[in-house]
């Protein structure tokens, strides 16, 4: 049943799967819906959709299937757009009220109403904000949003629940939605992969050491003696340098979403974030902004962060070959007179594990990008991908 | 209004299972879901702001079903192990050391957790399972088998703890972390919209019988412009609104002063930034 709804669902980005579409036909066969068709687009949303992100996807799509069926006539985005106008809220507010004091006694035919919208919706074209006669925003009329009338037909704007089409029309989880490529969760799982355990952190005794415990034992004539010890915990520390130079803006999504991972990874023992732009100099930023004066030495950095936090640099690797060689190229911040390439050599030489992650990287050899070819040769480079992430961590984890 | 009012109607005839209780006001969707997850013998999963009632609805549905409720409260330690059983080896072995009786006999010392308990009780139970997203990222896979057969294996005893009636589970989550994909496709979902004014007015009225009109309607007003402000960090909830109407009651405050003065406005909005905001913008 309803085969072509299956498609469209999955042609909208909706992972619906056989054993959940299942699921849904039991439904039906259960009479779960009734014969109403309100009801079964929530019983088919509650099945299908398991995040409030998607529900603007499915709302399209059950729109498409089912447009047929819908008996009430169909408001334009044209005309949506003009109802748009939520910031105009408090401004209408005093005036709103005022109108419906006065206006509720009035008796409204939902008929008359109905027709004499429909007829309107046909010769409308332009937009209205406060007449009394088209469908507008602050009207006086029976349609539209945030006007005075108590009992009308509402488009647009804001809507509580109600019928199947009152919501997609509205489409109210359209802030909700997020099409993002990669999943945060499979970044946080990569992310797990760094783990050294240790026990010699300081937490509280709550494991049961067995070696221990069988030798105060035998110690103790054979009447048992129960010891406890530390659990082993990770004890890996996180240093992340991310690149915020404007060759990085088109990717600021996918570092959002690295740094979520980093941050909601709460195993580490320890994550510190510096900032650097297009490449590392004398200093690193502490925010994303890399404004002058908000940033720490970096040599400050190689004193205070010891040599056995595992950096992660995340930049595109896309310097000028004057930006990492020359002394005098750099046009942010100081350089203590080194240059970039300089920098990056004492970053290698002070840490014992960097990884560089790139989320423009090219494939194989590729002698134009002078650049990127040099930080290869320093650094272990990666694609900022799932799958380079992995490699990445494996990479930090080995021993050289 | 009209055509939604016969809406909600036709959806509440239509289910003859959970239709709220005296105490808890819930929208026709959401009861719907509750019924459908019964019927379909699935998890439902709830997913909210926070202050939504996302937790009391478990309660809710356990009352008018006339249920035992079981709440698994997870932590961010929780591991999928303690809520099917855990064995009490130390106290095993303690009891070895002065030849207590009943030594040899494991299930003594195996404790069913609370999963554990909901499949072995005798009647049909209301599982809460609350916060699932708190726990560490793998936990609801370990869960899959369980919830999907509803029985677990103790290697101790070589028994399979099976469940007589197939527990009512409800799982919440705040949405900290996202769930697995395999989880996610055994559930029902429900995400639980902020109510509407009309809405709203109901369910305080069920918290406060003889609340005050004209106290209700302003405090309501306020609330739902202080929402309405675009650049609030945290938006007050239900339970934030319930609060204040109580606050307001106590205090005696005179109605005409509560949009004017904003008395208790602390039990609405809680950060500093968010009260400057709500003071500077004058709802």
């Amino acid at each position: 049943m309803f085969i072509d709804f299956f498609h469209n669902l999955r042609s909208k980005g909706l992972h619906v799967t056989l054993g959940e579409w299942l699921t849904l036909q039991e439904a039906l066969d259960k009479d779960l819906c009734g014969s109403s068709l309100t009801q079964f687009y929530y019983v088919a949303r509650m099945i299908l959709v398991k995040s409030e992100t998607d529900f603007d996807k499915f709302d399209m799509a059950f729109e498409e299937c089912f447009k047929a069926t819908q008996r009430e006539t169909e408001v334009g985005a044209e005309m949506l757009r003009w109802l748009d106008k939520s910031d105009m809220m408090e401004l209408a507010h005093e005036e709103a009220r005022d109108h419906l004091n006065k206006m509720e006694e009035v008796q409204v035919d939902k008929e008359d109403v109905e027709e004499k919208f429909r007829q309107r919706l046909k010769d409308q074209d332009s937009e209205h904000n406060g007449g009394s006669y088209w469908i507008g925003t602050m009207g006086k009329t029976s349609f539209g949003n945030m006007g005075g009338n108590v009992g009308g037909v509402r488009v647009g704007g804001k809507t509580g629940y109600q019928s199947a089409f009152a919501v997609v029309g509205a489409r109210k989880y359209r802030d909700f939605r997020d099409d993002r490529v990669l999943d945060n969760r499979q970044f946080q799982l990569a992310f797990r992969k760094l783990r050294q355990f240790s026990s010699r952190l300081d937490i509280p005794e709550s494991e049961l050491d067995i070696d221990g415990t069988v030798d105060k034992t035998c110690n103790n004539g054979g009447c048992l003696q129960i010891v406890m010890k530390k659990p082993r915990k990770n004890a890996v520390k996180l240093l992340l340098l991310m690149d915020s130079g404007g060759t990085m803006i088109p990717f600021s999504h996918l570092l959002n979403d690295l740094f979520q991972a980093v941050h909601k990874s709460n195993h580490y023992k320890d994550v510190k974030t510096y900032y650097f732009h297009n490449c590392i100099y004398s200093k690193v930023y502490k925010t994303p902004e890399c404004e002058n004066g908000d940033w720490v030495d970096t040599e400050w950095l190689f004193r205070n962060i010891d040599s056995d936090y595992k950096v992660i640099i995340v930049g595109d690797a896309a310097m000028a070959p004057e930006e990492l060689y020359s002394t005098t190229g750099n046009y942010r911040g100081p350089n203590g007179g080194l240059s970039g390439y300089d920098w990056l050599l004492q970053v290698k030489r002070h840490y014992k594990k960097v990884v560089w992650l790139n989320p423009k990287m090219a494939p194989g050899h590729a002698p134009w990008r002078e650049a990127e070819t040099a930080v290869k040769n320093l650094f272990p480079m990666y694609k900022l991908t799932v799958d380079g992430l992995n490699q990445a961590m494996i990479k930090l984890m080995v021993n050289k | 209004m009209v055509h939604a009012c016969k809406e909600r109607q036709c959806i509440e005839m239509e289910n003859q299972g959970f239709q709220g209780t005296q105490e808890y006001v819930a929208s026709p969707e959401l009861m719907a879901s509750v019924n459908i997850a019964i019927a379909l013998k699935k998890p439902l999963l709830i997913k909210g702001e926070p202050g939504t009632g996302k937790t009391m609805l478990a309660e809710a549905v356990a009352k008018a079903l006339n249920k035992k409720l079981i709440i698994w409260n997870i932590k961010s330690t929780t591991k999928a192990q303690e809520g099917l059983y855990v064995y009490d080896t130390i106290q095993r072995l303690y009891d070895g050391q002065f030849g207590e009786e009943g030594v040899d006999d494991i299930a003594r010392y195996i404790k069913l957790g609370k999963l554990g308990e909901a499949f072995d009780s005798d009647e049909q139970i209301v599982l809460l399972i609350d916060e699932i997203d708190k726990a560490d990222l793998e936990f609801p896979n370990d869960l899959l088998w369980e919830l999907d057969q509803m029985e677990f294996y103790i290697n101790e005893t070589k028994r399979t703890v099976k469940a007589k009636h197939r527990p009512i589970v409800i799982i919440t989550s705040n949405a900290e972390k996202e769930l697995p994909d395999a989880f996610l496709r055994r559930c029902i979902f429900h995400y639980i919209d902020f109510p509407s004014p009309e809405l709203m007015e109901e369910i305080v009225k069920v918290h406060f019988p003889n609340v005050e009109e004209n106290l209700l309607k302003n405090a309501m007003e306020v609330f739902y412009n202080i929402r309405n402000i675009r650049d609030i960090r945290k938006k007050p909830s239900t339970s934030e609104l319930i609060d204040w109407v109580n606050a307001l009651q106590i205090g005696g405050i005179p109605t005409e002063t509560i949009k004017s003065a904003l008395p208790f406005i602390g039990v609405v909005v809680k950060k500093d930034e968010d009260l400057e905001t709500v003071r500077q913008s004058g709802v």
